[in-house]
């Protein structure tokens, strides 16, 4: 384990861009939004908490362009690969659901597929917790275990530097003129960071009541009715920004716009509390009430995923929470889910 | 695993002939710019450039390299411009996707297919494919319904079919109006298979058609006899990615467009709100 003196973070990044398109986070009005002009002047923030938007948005674009007229071809993208820093341990196990859904299967998106092989992972610990925090709660740890290059955890001075890949490893070998032997004083205050910083989460979990996962499994199919879900639902405005600031979901519509000269379609976020979103051609539709459509967001991370891929669809990162405007909480849903066996 | 190729691309294809089927149906006749396959039950997306696409199980033979057919119910935004295709126009399509009918499956058995209203296109596709293996079957049995005659999609090709001898055949329509000429069964699909001239318990059987018509042939199909694990059905759901990602026709833990469109109902009779 090595150790990256503050003042050489921006070096390394500056390196970095030579060969990555380098994304940091950055605070402003005490939130964190991801920056290609941080370590250029502006000042970043890596450790703290998770940035606004969740990581996805990177591989899986808000708005690609996958398609033009009949070309076969993959229309071109960055140029350079993505290199985030700072993502946090919550947003890298919404990896193994965008990657599961993207890259598994006879199919696999071509796009995603480009950007996550070649893409370089920094992650950072969490320094500390926001009232939203839940991930202990969803076996995810405020700290990166797995999915990362190369970890960051900030300590007195600067950062202790760990590699989770051969490609972190490389990277660290490649740059070791900027790094120091990490010491066990300084191991010893991030073993310290990582046992303060849980009990912060875990202050969360126990003010907001939030259930572990063993007390959700088969909990929405048992809980399937009207009654347990219209009183959640009824002040959803269906703009569907649950969705859009998931790390987990994948949902997207392919839309097309332009005319038969020149055709583009493009594949857009989209959002399964949208009144169309199952709907058919000539207007059957399977998901016709809000509280249905808000029982299958649920269904879906915490009954299809786990049936399917071995894990619930929800990191705990409590950004769905921040962005709705009709105050559905996740924590009060789970609560209700664990106590209605 | 389809490595960097594109699955959101569309091949180039021709409109070769648009047939008027009935008042709200047309089959399109295609010409893919390549060589295109597909087996009986799987389905393509077809785009109307810059328009949008929408996903439709082919109702021609899988054996013929000539051209492609699509019957196309007017229902919506995407419809009704395919509706006002002509000849020689130019489309996109996309696919095939998903699993089509287990053919394999099917030899020495007997097998039953019921259709009903537009589900007769992709059931057509699949008739060609079993008149084709007609004698490995031990016998085929079919049986369609409709709304009235004039709803009757193909209704010259099927009622052809009564010809054929191994052919065990009933057609059905819910209303017939005394001029239309209708000889045969008026009454819902149900009422017409209380004869099927099988033995339940080494039948398959197929169905194909709106929602209400599969769920009502499923109940009688029990009733009489079949097992779960006999009976295929078409679960057609908003398909639209047709590669299992963008999440819209998910069925209990499938998704339609990669695990179905068909699927054995012993896998699906379990998931809440099938038929809505």
């Amino acid at each position: 384990m090595y150790f990256l003196p503050e003042q050489n973070l921006r070096a390394l990044v500056t390196r970095l861009q030579k060969d990555y398109t380098v994304y940091l986070p950055e605070k402003k009005n005490n939130k964190r939004y991801y920056t290609t002009d941080a370590g250029n002047g502006t000042s970043y923030t890596v450790a703290e908490v998770r940035a606004c938007e969740p990581l996805k948005a990177f591989f899986f674009k808000a708005r690609q362009k996958v398609a033009a007229g009949y070309d076969a071809a993959m229309p071109p993208t960055e140029a350079k690969p993505l290199c985030i820093v700072g993502a946090k341990a919550c947003d890298l196990k919404g990896f193994k659901v965008e990657d599961y859904v993207f890259l598994n299967g006879d199919f696999s998106d071509p796009f995603y597929r480009r950007a996550r092989q070649n893409n370089l992972i920094i992650s950072a610990d969490c320094s500390m917790a926001i009232d939203t925090c839940f991930c202990l709660a969803l076996g995810i740890k405020p700290f990166p275990e797995d999915n990362y290059d190369c970890n960051l955890s900030q300590i007195d001075g600067g950062f202790l530097l760990e590699s989770g890949s051969e490609k972190g490893a490389r990277l660290m070998e490649n740059n070791r003129d900027l790094l120091r032997e990490g010491t066990a004083a300084q191991k010893k205050q991030r073993s310290e960071q990582r046992t303060h910083i849980q009990n912060e989460v875990r202050k969360n979990i126990k003010k907001y009541e939030i259930p572990s996962e063993e007390h959700l499994k088969g909990r929405v199919k048992k809980n399937y009715s009207y009654a347990f879900w219209n009183p959640e639902a009824e002040n959803c405005v269906e703009c569907g920004a649950c969705n859009t600031i998931c790390p987990t979901c994948h949902c997207f519509l392919l839309y097309d716009q332009g005319d038969k000269r020149a055709m583009e379609r493009l594949r857009v976020w989209d959002s399964c509390m949208l009144k169309r979103f199952a709907r058919v051609a000539g207007g059957a539709n399977p998901r016709p009430e809000l509280w249905m459509r808000l029982r299958n967001r649920f269904e879906k991370k915490f009954d299809f995923f786990p049936q399917v891929l071995g894990l619930n669809a929800c990191t705990g990162c409590g950004r769905c929470i921040s962005a709705c405007p009709a105050k559905i909480d996740i924590r009060k849903v789970l609560g209700r889910l664990a106590a209605h066996a | 695993m389809h490595e960097m190729t594109n699955p959101y691309a569309i091949i180039k294809t021709q409109v070769l002939q648009v047939k008027t089927e009935t008042p709200t149906i047309k089959t399109l006749h295609l010409k893919p710019s390549i060589p295109f396959r597909f087996d009986t039950g799987q389905f393509i997306e077809l785009t109307v450039p810059g328009v949008g696409e929408a996903p439709f199980t082919p109702s021609s033979d899988p054996g013929n390299r000539e051209e492609l057919q699509v019957s196309i119910m007017r229902v919506g935004r995407v419809t009704e411009k395919i509706h006002q295709l002509k000849k020689n126009d130019i489309v996109g399509i996309r696919g095939p996707f998903g699993a089509g009918y287990p053919l394999e499956l099917f030899k020495g058995k007997e097998v039953v297919v019921i259709g009903g209203g537009c589900g007769f296109a992709p059931i057509r596709s699949l008739m060609y494919s079993l008149f084709a293996m007609q004698g490995e079957l031990k016998q085929l049995v079919f049986r369609g319904g409709c709304k009235n005659p004039e709803e009757f999609l193909y209704k010259q090709e099927i009622t052809d079919w009564t010809g054929k001898k191994d052919l065990n055949i009933r057609l059905t329509v819910d209303h017939a109006e005394k001029k239309s000429g209708w000889k045969y069964n008026v009454g819902l699909v149900t009422t017409i298979l209380d004869d099927l001239p099988v033995s339940p318990a080494g039948a398959f059987a197929i169905i194909c058609g709106p929602p209400i018509m599969m769920k009502f042939t499923t109940l009688k199909l029990i009733e009489i006899g079949f097992k779960e694990k006999q009976l295929y059905l078409s679960m057609e759901k908003n398909m639209s990615c047709g590669i299992g990602k963008c999440g819209h026709c998910r069925l209990g833990n499938y998704y339609a467009c990669k695990d179905g469109p068909v699927f054995r109902y012993d896998s699906i009779e379990n998931i809440q709100d099938i038929w809505e």
